[in-house]
């Protein structure tokens, strides 16, 4: 690894904008003569379309276009793809999701009509004069009653509703791990419904090109070539060439602005029928009821020990809610993306891994910062503290019996992990967690009337998200150089992470680069964002494509400088004559390049180059987290009172950066822990938590300080030595703390709480385990 | 969005003869009424503008030593003035506990006692609500119900009214002035407020072309011995679960006037005169608190995921008066319940 700006805690060049205000995001961009579109959506969780009548919105003032889903129909136009690959045992049922429903609509949200209009209070007041007759069917709310006998159908092809069933593992070696146990621990456990909530909303401005019949959309996205893929062919019926998609600054995504919407369908066709650029911008309410959510998956987890604490076998039987469509990777989140971290950091020889994908009458289900990794992580952190108190082990030393120490290590799974430093992890944060000093702090709590409970969780990331990358290094004539990646920021900073990369690489200054990202015209194929993949998959790329530039330029300077290539030496962005003064800068070469008559023979001209990086290698970020909580006996409010993380993610760039990255994601972890769950109605299948004021997003003072430790355990899987950081806190956060909260709670007999971690929950905890009667101690 | 006309009222006559028409609503810092309109929850088919009616924006001090609240005074302008700081401390805080300061900035005083149920079911004009429109039938009762009433609802309806603010005025005892078509008259606090009885849709009784004028509080503000309890699932920018407000009187370790009004557990600040009574005169202790909470809570009834909220606001009764007892009421700055 180079010496120079990797690993400096650099300030983000991208900052400047965004705090000044200069940032562009797809709603600020100006699109001269476009037109406003909005979607009317169902009101129903689950209702037969009778009728649309749209004749009185035709004639409102303004209005261009009304569409509906026969209108699509009418058009061609096919069903959103669901491109996600499980092996399911039987069929994977994927019901046709066609951007505007048809004769039934299947959660509340779904949109039913849309209307373009010159402005969009003209559109918002035309969608109003649509008349939908309704014939409103019972709904199916939850994942595990869906599959239930006797639920509501939410498809005919789906019988009991079951989307797919999905099973990994050795069975008999699990149920053998069982047999012999000389301890079990069974969980009943629910991961709930979460919204990752950026605060961009969805927006897109859809454009199209009759003379060559192609089109162009500006979206807030993540992922500008997988969305072209499941928008070009399956739904609009071109080639993806004919398809331009970018993205200008994003405003957070954490997966959900990874997929294909109806709604950039929706501006594509009517821009494409009026040839008029044609706009949306999602409301912060259609966020909640018609983007995507997350996780919500439900089950029984256990675990097998030996009569020592070794793990034997782990067994997981599980619901996964996937709403009441297929999402783009909706279904493999619950399945592929678990099983890679099933048993986290701990060494079992058996793992079985059940799931069930259940339809329900509410909004799809999809990737979310960690997809599945959060899961796998939460029910084993469960299971290995539950099995610490019920059986009488040490809750660390019991980790610490278990956990992987020597690698390669090759999971139940056969995935094989290269490196870590899970052990050192846990004696780094045993350490600071000051454990010998607990009892008196937990003393003086309760001398204030509080519990005070530590918990300590160990965790891993099992970071790769699409495998592959493209990169490309470009001299412009300017001197700047531009570094295009298939890999999207969408505010993690990679106008800065990159630079630092490239400018140790190249010897060239800091400030001469420039990112070129999120565009298919500029960007010739890539994965975008999500499964914390773009630095150890992106930067990989951008490594090769470097060496690519500079073998270009090594042949070109020997050239110029009449030696052998191997003659030269490279060294702060300069060739040199090795024992001589005699060299040539990059600028220089770059510049020389330009001109065919400095080549040699049969080099073409410029130093540009790309490179694929054909990865498909995951990387394991991992750490051990403790956590302290007081708990107030008479409000139920928990407190998180104290928060470390010592973390592995290899080589660090930029610590400054892979610091927020965690911060940022146990900020969201603490939120699924203590606050955060979607709502719907039971019976009706209303969403209740349709806004920032019912959804409860934690706030500055729910967050307390979050110190990160790094230990850094490069991987040789990449040549940067780097390991996904954007997922991890989403993942460690929320066991940590509820191992927290439980062990304050441990002293009433609570062990049964499910997130988050509400008053009213920890009430009723410590209410039933005092039998139900009896008030417990005040 | 509904259609409507807007006018900008230029004195209060005018303002109450608008406001008396049909579908009329009355607009000020607009941060409730906005909100409901986008949902389609509130539909008006004209709004009057009172924001540029004089003298309703001075808070005044009023010759029984107590003060004179305009009506269009934000709430922020409240909350910092340095007479309601130092003599009505118990209003500031619960001002300061609420919403965020960028609405607190808009929001005026009239508009927060007429402020409407952060109810769900109410806000999803998908599902009935006898709120909304009456004779629908109320979903909230067998529904998702955590936030809902535990004393004073009716099987028409269990929401809550959502204001801190109201919750202090009530133990202040405050009076509420208004003028319409009979006139100008007070209205004391608790009688401002209605029980939702089996006709939800009336959050006051407030008559039609009534416009509140001015809150005035009595001049016994409890400077001393006061506190404003807020439990909720977040710090900042949440509604409560449940919420006391303290106003006390203490001669050495003795009682001698005491109030307490509740929030987030009834369709207006819930006060117990019989519970209030037991406190006078008694020596400050937890049993005796423990007991006037049990008698403010006699009659609450829980409706499922809700009733939590029983034994959460007799431990917020206890240790709110014990707060207030011992002179150490809750922090607005540093909101995390001690």
């Amino acid at each position: 690894m180079p010496e120079g700006l990797s690993g400096q805690p650099l300030r983000r060049r991208e900052d400047a904008r965004f705090l000044t205000g200069a940032g562009r995001y797809t709603a600020d961009l100006e699109a001269p003569g476009a037109l406003h579109l909005h979607v009317l959506r169902s009101p129903h969780a689950h209702a037969r379309v009778l009728g649309i009548e749209t004749g009185a919105a035709r004639t409102m003032p303004g209005v261009r276009l009304v569409l509906t889903g026969v209108d699509l129909a009418d058009a061609g136009l096919g069903p959103l793809p669901c491109p996600a690959v499980v092996r399911t045992i039987g069929p994977l049922v994927v019901p046709d999701r066609h951007a505007l429903a048809r004769d039934r609509v299947r959660h509340v949200g779904e949109p039913v009509a849309c209307v373009v209009a010159e402005t969009s209070a003209e559109a918002r007041d035309a969608a109003e004069a649509i008349e939908v007759s309704y014939d409103p069917l019972p709904a199916a709310v939850d994942g595990r009653a869906a599959l239930a006998p006797g639920a509501p159908q939410v498809w005919m092809q789906a019988p009991g509703n079951q989307a797919f069933r999905f099973e990994r593992g050795d069975r008999a070696a699990v149920e053998a791990g069982f047999a012999c146990a000389a301890h079990v621990v069974s969980l009943d456990l629910v991961n709930q419904r979460v919204h990752a909530a950026p605060i961009e909303p969805r927006a897109a401005i859809g454009r199209h090109d009759a003379a060559t019949d192609s089109f162009d959309l500006l979206l807030s996205g993540q992922s500008v070539h997988n969305i072209r893929e499941q928008l070009a062919g399956p739904v609009l019926g071109v080639p993806a060439d004919r398809v331009r998609l970018s993205c200008p600054d994003v405003g957070g995504g954490f997966g959900l602005k990874n997929f294909l919407f109806p709604e950039h369908v929706l501006v594509l066709h009517a821009a494409r029928l009026l040839g008029r650029p044609v706009r949306w911008v999602a409301d912060g309410s259609e966020e909640f009821q018609a983007a995507v959510h997350a996780r919500d998956l439900q089950g029984t987890a256990r675990l097998a020990l030996d009569a020592e604490g070794r793990f034997l076998a782990l067994h997981a039987d599980m619901a996964a809610d996937l709403g009441a469509y297929c999402s783009a990777f909706g279904p493999g989140v619950p399945t592929n993306s678990i099983s890679n971290a099933m048993g986290t950091v701990y060494a079992v020889p058996a793992v079985l891994l059940e799931v069930r994908g259940a339809f329900t009458n509410t909004l799809p289900v999809d990737a979310y910062r960690g997809a599945g990794k959060p899961e796998a992580n939460y029910m084993m952190e469960r299971l290995v503290d539950a099995a610490a108190r019920r059986c009488g082990f040490d809750p660390v030393a019991l980790r610490r019996r278990n956990l992987v120490t020597a690698f390669p290590h090759r999971s139940a799974f056969g995935i094989t992990m290269d490196s870590g430093g899970f052990a050192e992890a846990l004696d780094a944060v045993e350490a600071l967690a000051d454990r010998a000093g607990f009892a008196a702090r937990r003393a003086e709590s309760e001398a204030r009337g509080k519990l005070r409970g530590l918990g300590l969780a160990c965790f891993l990331e099992t970071a790769r998200g699409a495998p592959g990358e493209w990169a490309a290094v470009r001299f412009a004539d300017n001197g700047l150089v531009d570094l295009a990646l298939g890999t999207q920021s969408n505010g993690q900073g990679h106008e800065t992470s990159f630079a630092q990369v490239a400018a140790d690489r190249l010897g060239l200054p800091f400030e001469s680069f420039r990112l070129v990202q999120a565009d298919t015209a500029l960007v010739a194929r890539g994965n975008g964002h999500g499964g914390a993949r773009s630095l150890h998959m992106g930067g990989t790329a951008l490594v090769l494509a470097i060496e690519a530039v500079l073998g270009r330029a090594r042949r070109l300077a020997a050239h110029l400088l009449q030696a052998a290539p191997d003659d030269l030496a490279f060294a702060a962005g300069r060739f040199a004559v090795a024992g001589t003064e005699r060299g040539v800068d990059l600028p220089a070469l770059a510049r020389a390049a330009r001109d065919p008559a400095n080549l040699p023979d049969g080099m073409a001209p410029g130093l540009d180059a790309e490179a694929d990086n054909p990865s498909d290698l995951i990387t394991f970020p991992s750490g051990a987290h403790v956590a302290e909580v007081e708990v107030d006996l008479d409000t139920g409010e928990v407190a998180l009172v104290r928060y470390q993380a010592v973390d592995d993610y290899g080589n660090l760039v930029n610590p400054l950066l892979t610091e927020g990255q965690v911060q940022g994601g146990l900020a969201q972890g603490i939120g699924q822990a203590l606050m955060e769950r979607v709502v719907y109605d039971p019976d009706s299948g209303q969403l209740l938590s349709a806004s920032p004021m019912d959804y409860a997003l934690p706030r500055a003072s729910d967050v307390p300080p979050l110190p990160v430790r790094f230990i850094s355990v490069p991987t040789a899987s990449n040549p940067l030595g780097v390991k996904g950081a954007g997922q991890a806190g989403a993942i460690a956060a929320p066991p940590t703390v509820m191992l927290a909260v439980l062990d304050a709670l441990a002293p009433l007999g609570v062990s049964a709480l499910d997130m988050p971690a509400t008053p009213e929950r920890i009430w009723k905890a410590i209410h039933e385990a005092s039998g139900g009667g009896a008030r417990p101690p005040a | 969005m509904n259609r409507f006309s807007y006018v900008r009222a230029t004195d209060v006559a005018q303002a109450a003869r608008e406001a008396g028409a049909p579908a009329a609503k009355i607009i000020a810092g607009g941060t409730n009424l906005v909100d409901l309109m986008k949902y389609d929850v509130e539909r008006p088919g004209r709004l009057v503008d009172i924001t540029r009616l004089p003298g309703l924006r001075a808070i005044e001090d009023a010759a029984d030593g107590g003060l004179r609240i305009g009506a269009l005074v934000t709430n922020t302008e409240v909350a910092y003035d340095r007479r309601v700081e130092a003599r009505y401390p118990l209003l500031s805080s619960t001002i300061l506990a609420g919403a965020t300061p960028q609405l607190r900035n808009s929001a005026t005083t009239g508009g927060n006692l007429l402020q409407r149920t952060r109810c769900y079911y109410f806000y999803d004009v998908g599902t009935p609500c006898n709120k909304r429109e009456p004779g629908t039938g109320c979903p909230a009762i067998p529904g998702v119900n955590r936030i809902h009433a535990v004393l004073g609802a009716s099987e028409h309806c269990i929401a809550t009214h959502p204001s801190d603010m109201c919750v202090a005025m009530a133990a202040l005892e405050a009076v509420v002035r208004v003028s319409g078509p009979g006139g100008e008259r007070a209205i004391p606090f608790a009688e401002f407020h209605r029980l939702p009885g089996d006709a939800p849709e009336r959050d006051t009784n407030l008559g039609r072309g009534e416009v509140v004028t001015a809150v005035e509080l009595p001049a016994r503000g409890f400077p001393a011995h006061y506190t404003y309890l807020k439990l909720r699932d977040r710090h900042s920018y949440a509604f409560a679960l449940v919420s006391v407000a303290v106003g006390m009187e203490m001669d050495g370790g003795r009682i001698g006037e005491a109030r307490f009004a509740l929030g987030g557990v009834a369709h207006k600040p819930w006060r117990d005169p019989e519970a209030e009574a037991m406190l006078r005169g008694q020596a400050a202790s937890r049993d005796l608190f423990e007991r006037a909470a049990e008698r403010t809570l006699r009659g609450a009834k829980g409706y499922g995921h809700n009733t939590f909220k029983i034994e959460l606001a007799r431990r917020a009764i206890v240790r709110a008066l014990e707060q207030a007892a011992a002179g150490t009421p809750q922090s607005q700055v540093d909101k995390r319940i001690r």
